[in-house]
This record gives C-alpha cells, sequence and structure tokens, in this order.
C-alpha cells in the first residue's frame, strides 16, 4: 500500500515507522485484524470504514469532511443546534448527544471514531472507543494533562488500534524537508531552536480567544440546545456561561490547553521528528500575570533536551501571544519574519522554517535527495491505517509523547508553581513521569476527574 | 562642580551619555539669571512642587531640609497630604500662573506630574532660571528629551531625574565590577520588571462620568489631546495610556536600564524591535520584549539589550544556583565572555566570594534628592542630570516606538533603524512623527 515498505530496506532511506519519533520507535506496531479484539469485523482497504464523529461542529465538522469517502453512521455533540450544520451533511448518520450512549448502541455498527471535543473531554471519549477496539482520530492536543496522553498511548498499544492525532501538518512537505535539511547537516549539529505562535492572538493585533481573564460572575440561563451537564464532562462542575463556549474554552485551564497546547502539537511535531526529540530533562517558564482560571496572555518555556544519538543537547524555547524570538541577524531586511515560526539554530547556520536564511544560502544548498515518503494525507494516513495498512504519521505512539512534553509546559505554567519556578527548573523524569525536585508540582500531571467520569 | 578624577581614569563625567561628554556643565550663581539668590550650601532654598500627590509628595518629604514655599496640582484629593504636611505653602493649580506668581520667590522646582506634562513644566521653570527634579522618564516623547537637555544646558541650571537607584551602593559595585574586567567583555544583557504597574492592553473607555468637582480635567489633560474625563486615567493609571504615561518602559526602564548605561558606557542604538501582547494605539501593552542594538563603544563590542515586562523574563542562567530567585521582581542579566552577572553581583555566589573586589573608585552618592540639592546649591552636578538623563530617556522611549510599530515593522519584515545624532528613524518614515507629538492648542515648550 506504501511506497515506504519499498524503501525500508534501501540504504539512506527511511521508512514511515522510522520517521517517527522515539517513542514510537520502541514499540513494534501490529495491526491485528479486527475480529480478533471482537469488534466490528477487518474492514478490507476495498470497503468502506464506518465511523462515529464526537464532536462534530467547528473543527470536528471539518475532520469529519476529512474522512467522509468513509461511511458516516453516527454523530455526537452536547449542542445540537451548534451541531446542525454536520447533521444536515449527513442525513442518515443516527443522532447522540452522550458519546457513552452512541459507544454503547453503535458499538457493532462502527469501526472507528473521530473525537473533536473541547480538549477536557478527549481523553474519556477516546479511551473508551479504544476500550472498545475503535480506530481513533482525536484532535490535538491528544489530552488534557500529562497522564491522559500517557494513558491514551498505553490503551492504543493495548487495543491495537490505528490512531492518528489530529495535526495534519505532520503530513506535509515542509515537515519532510526540514527533516531531510536537518538530517544533511545543513546548519551543522542544533544546540538551540525556538517555535513560536501568535495565539491566542490573530496576528498582531486580534484577539482569537481570551486568556489572562477571571472567572464571570454572573450565571446565565444555559441554552436549550446544550446539555452543559455533558459539557463539562469529567471536568470540575460549575455554572453555564457563554465565555466558555463555543471555541473560547480553549483559554480556560479547566477545559483547555491554552496556546501551547492547541498551537504545540502542531508546531512542535516537525522539531520532534527532524531533532528526535523524546522526553526533555527540565522545563521552566515565564509569563503574564493573570493566569489563575485562564491561561496567560503571553509565555515562554525553555525545554531542555538531552543528547540523542549524534545529536547533542538542545534548547527549545516556546512562545506565544506575540511574543517571539528576535530577528536573526540573518534575516534580510525586508523579508517577512511570521507572527509564527520555527528557528533552528546550528554550529553552521540557521534555518526558519524548512529554509536557510539568509536566502543566498538556501540558494546555494544543494538539497539532499528525499528519504522520507511523502504522505498520502493525514486522514488518509489513519483511514489506511484502519484497514490494516502501516501506522499513521502521528498515531498515539507519537503523539501520546508529543503530547506529554507540550503539556508539560502548561504544568510548568501553574499559577501555583509561579513562585517556584522562579527558583528552580523543573527536573523531569519522562519515563517515571514525575518531577524529581518539586513533588507538588507532580499533582498537576493529572487532574482530578467529577464524579461519574472516569478514564 | 568641578570634574571629579577617579583613579581609574574614569571621571563621572565620563559616565555620562554622548551628549552630555560633549559639553562642559559649569554652574553660574543665581543672581546672574536673574532669578532669586539660591544663597550658598549652608542657606535653604525655596522650592515649589508641581504635581505634589502620590509619587511627588515622596519627592518634597526627601527635600524637606529646604523651604517648601508652593504647591501645585490639579487635583485637591491627590494634593490633600501635602497641603496637610505644609501648611505655609502656597497653593496652585495651574503651575503655570504659579511660575508666574512665585518667579521672585522660588530657586527651585520639582515636577512629578503625569508623564505628558513633565516637559511643559520642566521647561518651563528651567526658562526661568530654575532648577528642576522632575520625575522619570524626563519626558513623554524624543523630541521633548532633547529639547529639556539643551535648554538646562543653556540656562546652566541643577537638574535631577527621578531615577533615584542610580545613587545606590549597588550601581556603583556593578560599574566597579564590569571595568575591573570580572565577566569580560559583555555582548548580551537582558533587564525586567514584572511588578504590576498598572492596567494596560485595553481600548479607551466609551462612558463620560463627569470629572470630580476637585480635579481640573483640562489642566491635567495639559498638552495632550482632548478627550473627555474617566476615572480609568486618574490617578495613577494614566501610565498605560499613550497620551498620557509611557507604559512600563517608561515608568521602570529609566530606574532599570541606568545601570546598564553607565556601566556599559551606552549611547545611542542602532536598532530597535518589539514584540507584545498586543499593540493597540490607545495602551501600552500587558507584557512586550524590546531589543536594542548598540554599537561598539570605547573599545567595548557591540551589544544586545533586551527588556522584558508584563511578567516575561530571559531563561534562568545555567549559573545560577537551584534554589535561588531569579532576580527580584525587575533585575539585569549581564552575559560576559568570561561570565555573568545578576543585578550587581556575579552568579554562581562562589565565584562572587572568590572575586577580589577592585578598589571603590566610584565616588559614593550623599543621596539622590540631596545630590540634586547640593547642586542646585553650586556644588557638583548630580549623577542623574539632564545631560545624562535626557539621552537615557530618548533609549527608553525610542523602545515605546518600536512597539507602537510592531504591526507595520512586522509587515515590512524591519527592525527599526535609528540615527540618534539626528534623531531620525532611518527605515521606517511613518515612525518619525512619533519622535514628536503634537501639542493640545495653546499648549507648547
Amino acid at each position: 500500500m506504501h511506497t515506504s515498505n519499498n524503501n525500508k530496506n534501501r540504504p539512506g532511506r527511511l521508512g514511515r515507522r522510522q520517521f517517527l519519533s522515539t517513542g514510537a520507535a520502541v514499540a513494534a506496531f501490529t495491526v491485528v485484524p479486527r475480529h480478533v479484539l471482537g469488534g466490528a469485523g477487518q474492514t478490507p482497504p476495498s470497503e468502506k470504514l464506518n465511523i462515529a464523529g464526537i464532536g462534530v461542529s467547528g473543527r470536528g465538522g471539518g475532520v469529519l469532511q476529512g474522512v467522509e469517502s468513509q461511511n458516516i453512521v453516527a454523530l455526537c455533540d452536547v449542542d445540537w443546534a451548534h451541531a446542525a450544520g454536520t447533521f444536515k451533511r449527513y442525513p442518515n448518520a443516527r443522532q447522540y448527544k452522550d458519546f457513552r450512549v452512541m459507544l454503547d448502541k453503535e458499538a457493532r455498527n462502527i469501526d472507528a471514531v473521530t473525537v473533536a471535543t473541547p480538549d477536557h473531554v478527549h481523553a474519556v471519549a477516546a479511551i473508551a472507543a479504544m476500550k472498545l477496539g475503535k480506530h481513533v482520530y482525536c484532535e490535538k492536543p491528544l489530552a488534557h494533562s500529562v497522564f491522559e496522553a500517557r494513558k491514551m498511548a498505553e490503551v492504543a498499544r493495548e487495543m491495537k488500534v490505528a490512531t492518528q492525532m489530529g495535526n495534519q501538518g505532520q503530513a506535509s512537505e515542509e515537515t519532510r524537508l526540514m527533516c531531510e535539511f536537518i538530517w544533511d547537516g545543513a546548519i551543522g549539529p542544533v544546540r538551540e531552536v525556538h517555535v513560536w505562535t501568535d495565539r491566542p492572538l490573530n496576528g498582531i493585533n486580534a484577539v482569537y480567544w481570551p486568556q489572562g481573564i477571571d472567572r464571570p460572575k454572573d450565571t446565565p440561563p444555559v441554552p436549550e440546545t446544550l446539555d452543559w451537564d455533558l459539557w463539562l464532562g469529567p471536568a470540575p462542575e460549575r455554572p453555564y456561561h457563554p465565555a466558555y463556549l463555543p471555541f473560547n474554552w480553549r483559554g480556560w485551564w479547566d477545559f483547555g490547553t491554552g496556546a501551547l497546547g492547541d498551537i504545540g502539537c502542531h508546531r512542535m511535531d516537525p522539531i520532534f521528528r527532524a531533532l528526535r526529540l523524546g522526553h526533555p530533562t527540565s522545563v521552566e517558564a515565564a509569563c503574564t500575570l493573570v493566569n489563575n482560571e485562564t491561561y496567560p496572555v503571553a509565555s515562554m518555556v525553555h525545554y531542555k533536551f538531552p543528547a540523542r544519538g549524534d545529536m547533542p543537547p538542545v534548547k527549545l524555547t516556546w512562545y506565544d501571544g506575540g511574543m517571539r524570538p528576535p530577528r536573526p541577524e540573518e534575516l534580510e531586511d525586508g523579508r517577512a519574519y511570521g507572527t509564527n515560526g520555527i528557528l533552528f539554530v546550528g554550529d553552521k547556520g540557521k534555518m526558519l522554517e524548512n529554509r536557510l536564511i539568509p536566502e543566498s544560502k538556501m540558494k546555494e544548498y544543494k538539497a539532499p535527495p528525499q528519504s522520507i515518503p511523502r504522505s498520502p494525507g493525514h486522514f488518509e494516513e489513519w483511514i489506511r491505517a484502519c484497514k490494516g495498512g502501516e501506522p499513521a504519521g502521528s498515531n498515539f505512539d507519537h503523539a501520546g509523547l508529543l503530547a506529554q512534553v507540550v503539556l508539560l509546559g502548561n504544568v510548568v505554567l501553574r499559577p501555583e508553581l509561579k513562585e517556584t519556578v522562579n527558583r528552580t527548573p523543573l527536573y523531569w523524569d519522562g519515563v517515571n513521569m514525575k518531577f524529581t525536585n518539586v513533588t507538588e508540582a507532580n499533582q498537576y500531571l493529572r487532574r482530578e476527574y467529577r464524579k461519574g467520569w472516569s478514564l | 562642580m568641578k570634574k571629579h578624577n577617579s583613579t581609574n581614569g574614569v571621571s563621572r563625567r565620563g559616565l555620562m551619555g554622548g551628549a552630555a561628554a560633549a559639553m562642559a556643565f559649569t554652574f553660574v550663581p543665581k543672581h546672574v539669571l536673574g532669578t532669586a539668590q539660591a544663597g550658598g550650601a549652608n542657606s535653604r532654598l525655596n522650592i515649589a512642587a508641581i504635581g505634589v500627590g502620590g509619587r511627588g509628595e515622596g519627592d518634597i518629604h526627601e527635600c524637606g531640609s529646604e523651604n517648601i514655599v508652593a504647591l501645585c496640582d490639579v487635583d485637591d484629593r491627590q494634593a490633600a497630604n501635602a497641603y496637610k504636611t505644609y501648611p505655609n505653602a502656597r497653593k496652585y493649580k495651574d503651575f503655570r500662573q504659579m511660575l508666574d506668581k512665585e518667579d521672585k520667590h522660588i530657586d527651585a522646582v520639582i515636577v512629578a506630574t503625569p508623564d505628558h506634562t513633565h516637559a511643559v513644566a520642566t521647561m518651563a521653570a528651567i526658562k526661568m532660571g530654575k532648577h528642576v527634579y522632575c520625575e522619570k522618564p524626563l519626558t513623554h516623547d524624543i523630541w521633548e528629551a532633547r529639547q529639556i537637555a539643551e535648554a538646562a544646558r543653556k540656562a546652566k541650571v541643577a537638574t535631577q531625574l527621578g531615577n533615584q537607584g542610580q545613587a545606590s551602593e549597588g550601581r556603583r559595585v556593578l560599574c566597579e565590577l564590569m571595568w575591573a574586567g570580572a565577566i569580560g567583555p559583555v555582548r548580551e544583557v537582558h533587564s525586567w520588571c514584572n511588578r504590576y504597574i498598572s492596567p494596560r492592553g485595553m481600548g479607551r473607555p466609551g462612558d463620560t462620568p463627569s470629572a470630580p468637582k476637585e480635579l481640573d480635567w483640562d489642566l491635567w489633560l495639559g498638552p495632550s489631546p482632548e478627550r473627555p474625563y474617566h476615572p480609568a486615567y486618574l490617578p495613577f493609571s494614566w501610565r498605560g495610556w499613550w497620551d498620557f504615561g509611557t507604559g512600563v518602559l517608561g515608568d521602570i526602564g529609566c530606574h532599570q536600564l541606568d545601570p546598564i548605561f553607565r556601566a556599559l558606557k551606552l549611547g545611542y542604538p542602532t536598532s530597535v524591535e518589539a514584540c507584545s501582547s498586543g499593540v493597540n494605539q490607545e495602551t501600552a501593552p500587558l507584557a512586550s520584549v524590546v531589543r536594542y542594538e548598540f554599537p561598539a563603544r570605547e573599545g567595548l563590542p557591540p551589544l544586545t539589550l533586551t527588556w522584558y515586562d508584563g511578567g516575561l523574563m530571559p531563561q534562568r542562567p545555567a549559573e545560577l544556583e537551584d534554589g535561588r530567585r531569579m532576580g527580584e521582581a525587575d533585575d539585569n542579566l549581564f552575559v560576559g565572555d568570561k561570565g555573568k552577572i545578576l543585578g550587581y553581583r556575579l552568579i554562581p555566589e562562589a565565584k562572587m566570594k572568590d572575586f577580589t573586589m577592585p578598589p571603590k573608585t566610584e565616588p559614593r552618592s550623599p543621596g539622590h534628592h540631596r545630590e540634586w540639592i547640593t547642586a542646585c546649591k553650586g556644588g557638583k552636578p548630580a549623577e542623574s542630570n539632564f545631560d545624562w538623563a535626557g539621552p537615557l530617556t530618548e533609549v527608553v522611549l525610542l523602545g515605546n516606538i518600536a512597539l507602537r510599530m510592531e504591526k507595520q515593522l512586522y509587515e515590512k519584515g524591519l527592525k527599526l533603524y535609528y540615527d540618534g545624532p539626528n534623531m531620525k528613524i532611518t527605515n521606517l518614515p511613518e515612525a518619525n512623527p512619533y519622535l514628536r507629538r503634537e501639542y493640545r492648542k495653546g499648549w507648547s515648550l
């Protein structure tokens, strides 16, 4: 099905499997025929998958469109008014409000599930589906907490289901070029990398969603079409407020994962691949001052990664909310320096995204031959994996690790740890999932679920 | 008054910025200038104060050894304390009136209004030959700072900016460490202020409540563009509004960058760039990072100076021991070829303990306000006199221009290039109007 199978044994070529990060490399990933798992029968490549969607408005609708070459058989959303457009697009799909009810009733009818709820519901929904042996496509970040992200990867391995996280950039040509250039030694060993997003801003001036605000005190009535209790899911009880949904949940600690969670899995993914990153050894951060209820308006998070193979230790700095590293001196005056970007600092040069700077250096550079198999498309990867093909590029072995590292940054941004973080880096033991020098930080790796909810 | 030569050959004058270095600073007896006689070192100055609430009140107390003869404030509520403490001082609402009526009775003026009124008040006093103590930043825009420094030189009055940290032991130790080569040549400095100063990052209020009867809103506005009164602007919260204040950088930059300028002999930068948590034309951002590039100076290599506010900081240096706070709410980090200094100390602390301090070559201060009082009475110039403070303020305010031009710079893919001596932004003409703002009708320097 994939050209990569042919490439695997050729010198200098890498299979898709090897393109995955270290976390993935340790786990052999084998697809077992579906009937072994007691779920729906194995879907041969020539047949269509039966897919159910959990969280089907907004991005959830987009995800379904990405896989609508298959059969969309069931749809679940806690707000049917919000889901109306998607319901209309798939008129034959059965409609649900509670994903638990849907999974229960549809267990025999579905092969795979897409999860595009707010972040705080990702893990409970995805794990419920995987435990039924369903393949899962889950939006980024994989989960709301480090613990959940790890657990999701574990369950996916155990159940041997095909998985993919919603960081579609991983399927791009740009990601592959970045890796090929770095591996070619285009800028020498990399000891420093910077990655930034404008979010929660949208460009220089506009606000995408609010952060740095306090909890509203008024308690307007819940809209008739919304099941607020289901929307809350495992998050702590609180009264409904339109400040949380739709969309703006991203900025709230209890529901979203802030700018870092929203964009980190997109933008750190190519860095993880190109620099073969695993767990960091320490994390530090500085951020704006108001972040008790919502994520800060702007932050800078510093990760230190140990040496990997022949690659030296590297410092990775994350910026959001309008912060970014200074213009590198190699960048020509008049050349755009984006509100989102990745800057690799190598011993022998710099790369902005997948271009050496200055441009004259890029022009002189003789790009290496393609060594990484190109993607058939992010959704197609998952569909093929569900049908017994090779694992998708952001399967949960890869995505689980990536999401854990991204979400670690949010732990360091916790307001409760501000004073501590001002006094020491937090040292991270990735294998044992704990901070070694600040034990009170460990409680933020995992959150308590509201009564009635569990993984 | 006379040049104070230190043993390592760096004079106090030599610490001043490029503009200052060129000017000889000489005191002329007050009567030559046609103003009140300041008298000898033992007689008291007659001081008038403009803006006497909040910080202004503090400045007056610091000069309490002298005669406080007149007080001016546009808001009786803010002035109430000072009025009570100095019951014999004559009271005014309009500083122009006060200067006019008190001309013959005062030697010196303290200016502690909101930033947007510093220059007009200070300039009026200087033109009358009065000595001036002005709160930081010296002015609201760069052109004003240059005009004020020049006028002070011409009028030969004694001046001091309100950055009292310059008088500290710490900044002298810093200079001595640096000049002794404790960390080798410095190419990188980071400076931050993370105190919550005042509200920022919002738009103009839409409602128009009536002004309190104690406040003369028109006088408070001074040279700023007309707008309706709103409690969002005062007291104190004017700092965040571009028409009145100068943001955190303006508020704290003159404090925080002063020792860096002295220790590393900085003058004008060649470029500035900035990023922020969102610019708008009404208020300063909630958080910002401003980066200046300075050219080589007096045998020192070029350096970058990065300013952070709103909670942001540079990354913790590896030399700082775990458990030790990353400076205080505001601090400076110097990165040298041979080591680092956090604040005024080498890091790690072990390195500081091992280090043999050089001799104390920098003259110690009798106190920041005392320096000014001494200068007013014919003593040597105060350390933050306007020859020094003018260029310092200009550089601080240039950072605000980079912030306000963030979008334009972003869209054009540029940082801002600055020609300091000619006071011109060379690569973004639309930024130049921010060097000098227009005054409301009836106001001028």
